[in-house]
């Protein structure tokens, strides 16, 4: 069944804009406690001065504006089971004739915008492999439309991800995903490839350790091989991140229907919420309050309200053997950012897929796209510029 | 250091405050839902709106704090060591029996001192042949209508102090304690900070405990490891099981960004009404709540002294130091109230003799959580009874 594709720009009708306005008037703040710094939570200061910014300073018009210049469009996908969802996405072709199409997945608090920096790199061409490149919002969030029942899970966000795919006419193509992304892509590679998903890369490698039943072989390896030193740091990070970090991912993967009714009312309570990650998960990104304040706005203002998007914590999490695939074959690349939340070691990471390709940098944190472009995008062309993976595509 | 004196106290929310709830709901912007989500996946749509367009137009607070303030209430000035001076509202009413029992109830999250008010006058009257009790229930520090601790590392020693430092300048140099939720674990830690001197016994309807360990206990511990469950506990540890699914997400996020979450909750009445009203509902035994005592429950928190967002520090202070809060084992009588809808994970009798001396243990049919809310009648009971027994009683003499 053919959906049309039409192009789309972003606008936020001025009700909305107004109601914000008003909200943001009658924002009502905590106190914090002395020299609590960031441990209790975003600080105060920072929260009361965005704010401000909000209120007054900030232009959504002008950040639409801006957002607007990336070609975006939104076509119908018929979901398997859950009807019709009309799509929202950026799409861009390179001007290279065997330029390789790529699908670049988001997570949360992340949106489709966290390809904007990586985009004129990608579709540019040279001495390097090229990109056609697609970054949809996911069903719930940015502008795309949420499921409106229970069970959406994590093979459904891949089926959108591969119907889109097909829709634009690309029958083979590769996928790129961090956060949600990861287990989105994951899950790409197995359903469709190697039929049409290519090869995947992920800048957040997650994976289980080897067990004698799954992976012998591996598994006797890990035993005869002491953890690195980044292992070891890595692994502490991972207890640091369960111990102190992981609360608003237990509150959104079993109540985020409770948690939603603060998100989708309160502005503040949204920024709080979002801020927090934009500072904690990145490697001293140096954030402008505008630059917060467009990516709060994108879930402030999304089709599907903000509440929509946690759903796919709760989806995953209460199913998460259904939403894990098995080893996959499709070539995986994987790349290690330096202030990513979680961490996995190299050689767990065969137990999850074909690993063709790794790096490791020694900057950058969790939205690697959006803090370290020129990396990100170097991983991918030197990925794909080996010929066996390149030879996929012809 | 001794503060003169006690000034009583009457709830008045500023009238601005009532404007401003006002304004927000008119604001309010609600969420979709999913179909078929029901309770999974937190409180449901219609029963948000509902309360939401009852809070806007119909609910009284007024009325409500007109009601509130028919109990007697109190504010006095308590030097906390380390914090400085709070000023801690309490409930106080004596019994007319000469020989009533001082006791303080202690509340917890998002519970508040009027979870007494059902069994203050069970507890306080002087007639019939039972244990009489001059009550005190104080509002936690951080909670109801007492000040903020301003300092981080407010912990459940911290708790302890404040009220005990209450109960004595009451003039009770001895005393019961009584408690459920974090009041089970304050209760805990007067018991043992300041028992048996002047925590003489105390009392918990939320028992929570870990199995005996070989270190702590060795003789308990052989007794668990050699004595299968009954069926009435193997029946008890799988209810909780299924009943406690997916509920503990809001203790996860207010053990570790208590601030985060506390913007949402300061700023949106409807967001702090769905945090709290889900609770009330999943944690209770198919309590028939009103909308406007929910309403009620929710204005104690959004109309709080210290603000909504200070009550789940509580969460962030207890468990960043768990072990180093919990005491070891009292000689200060201990009595249990089980009741089956509890939502604290399980505790069997045995684990519960590596707290303190169980000199009581009491089981229900029915009840939840709020058991003093829920079942005033049967906890006032259990403690009459409790208290009854000639060892306790003497206690007090």
């Amino acid at each position: 069944m053919a959906h049309e594709q039409q192009t789309f720009n972003i606008s936020v009708p001025d009700s909305e804009l107004e109601l914000l306005r008003k909200k943001l008037d009658l924002a009502r703040f905590p106190d914090e406690l002395e020299e609590s710094g960031w441990e209790y939570g975003a600080p105060l200061a920072d929260v009361r001065r965005l704010v401000e910014r909000w209120k007054d300073g900030f232009d959504w018009r002008a950040a639409e504006t801006k957002l607007n210049k990336l070609p975006q469009f939104t076509r119908d996908i018929d979901v398997d089971r859950f009807g019709t969802l009309n799509i929202h996405y950026v799409h861009v072709k390179s001007e290279a004739t065997d330029a390789i199409p790529l699908l670049f997945v988001h997570g949360w608090p992340g949106s489709f915008l966290e390809v904007s920096k990586i985009l004129p790199l990608l579709t540019s061409t040279g001495e390097h492999p090229s990109f056609h490149v697609v970054a949809l919002s996911l069903p719930g969030f940015g502008f795309s439309e949420g499921a409106q029942k229970t069970g959406f899970r994590i093979a459904q966000y891949a089926e959108v991800g591969h119907k889109l795919m097909l829709a634009l006419g690309y029958n083979t193509y590769a996928v790129q995903g961090g956060d949600w992304g990861n287990i989105i892509c994951r899950n790409l590679a197995h359903l469709y490839g190697p039929k049409h998903v290519k090869a995947w890369y992920t800048n957040l490698p997650i994976g289980r350790p080897p067990t004698f039943r799954d992976s012998p072989l591996l598994y006797l390896r890990s035993l005869l091989t002491p953890f690195s030193a980044q292992d070891v740091k890595g692994l502490e990070r991972n207890r640091l991140w369960d111990f102190k970090y992981k609360g608003y991912m237990y509150i959104q993967q079993s109540k985020p229907q409770t948690v939603g009714y603060s998100q989708a009312d309160s502005p503040v309570g949204l920024l709080a919420w979002i801020y927090e990650k934009l500072v904690s998960w990145t490697d001293s990104y140096p954030w402008e309050d505008d630059e917060v304040l467009t990516w709060v706005s994108l879930y402030w203002f999304s089709r599907a309200g903000p509440t929509a998007a946690a759903r796919i914590y709760y989806e995953y999490f209460n199913f998460v053997a259904a939403s894990t695939p098995p080893w996959t074959g499709i070539p995986l690349g994987i790349s290690y950012f330096p202030k990513e939340i979680l961490y996995t070691p190299r050689l767990w990471m065969r137990t999850v897929g074909n690993v063709v390709y790794e790096s490791e940098h020694t900057v950058g944190g969790h939205f690697a796209a959006y803090e370290q472009p020129e990396a990100l995008v170097g991983d991918l062309r030197e990925m794909f510029g080996k010929p066996d993976l390149a030879k996929l595509f012809k | 250091m001794a503060h003169a004196t006690e000034k009583s106290f009457k709830v008045s929310v500023p009238d601005s405050e009532l404007e401003l709830l006002r304004k927000k709901l008119d604001l309010v912007r609600f969420p979709d839902e999913l179909d078929g989500s029901g309770w999974n996946y937190g409180a449901p749509l219609a029963d948000v709106r509902r309360l939401v367009a009852r809070w806007k137009d119909g609910y009284d607070w007024r009325t409500a704090e007109a009601k509130i303030n028919e109990l007697p209430q109190f504010t006095r000035d308590v030097d906390v060591d380390e914090f400085g001076t709070l000023n801690i509202h309490y409930v106080h009413v004596k019994s007319d029996a000469k020989d009533a029992i001082p006791l303080l109830f202690i509340h917890g999250w998002p519970g508040h001192f009027m979870e007494v008010s059902k069994m203050l006058p069970l507890l306080t009257s002087s007639s019939g042949d039972h244990p009489s009790f001059h009550v005190v229930a104080c509002s936690l520090p951080n909670f109801g209508f007492s000040d903020a601790a301003k300092q981080t590392g407010f912990k459940i020693e911290k708790y302890a102090e404040t009220l005990h430092k209450v109960m004595l300048a009451l003039g009770y140099n001895e005393y019961a304690v009584q408690g459920g939720d974090w009041g089970y674990c304050v209760a805990r830690s007067m018991a043992y900070a300041y028992g048996p001197k002047h925590v003489k016994a105390w009392h918990t309807n939320s028992p929570v405990s870990g199995p005996p360990t070989l270190y702590d206990s060795p003789l308990l511990y052989l007794k668990f490891m050699t004595t299968p469950f009954t069926a009435a506990e193997t029946e008890s540890f799988k209810r909780h099981q299924a009943k406690s699914y997916n509920t503990g997400g809001y203790m996860e996020i207010h053990r570790t960004k208590p601030q985060t979450i506390g913007y949402s909750l300061a700023d949106s009445p409807v967001g702090l009404l769905a945090w709290i009203y889900e609770k009330l509902v999943a944690w209770t035994d198919k309590y028939p709540w009103d909308d406007d005592e929910v309403l009620t429950w929710v204005s104690i928190y959004w109309f709080s002294r210290a603000g909504p967002t200070a009550s789940g520090r509580i969460y962030y202070e207890f468990l960043s130091r768990m072990a180093e809060s919990t005491p070891p084992w009292s000689p200060v009588p201990l009595g249990l109230s089980y009741f089956p809808e509890e939502v604290a994970p399980y505790a069997p009798k045995l684990w519960m003799r590596t707290v303190g001396d169980v000199v009581f243990e009491a089981e229900h049919n029915a009840g939840g959580h709020f058991a003093a809310y829920e079942q005033p009648e049967a906890l006032a009971d259990d403690l009459r009874a409790m208290f009854s027994k000639p060892a306790l009683a003497k206690l007090f003499k």
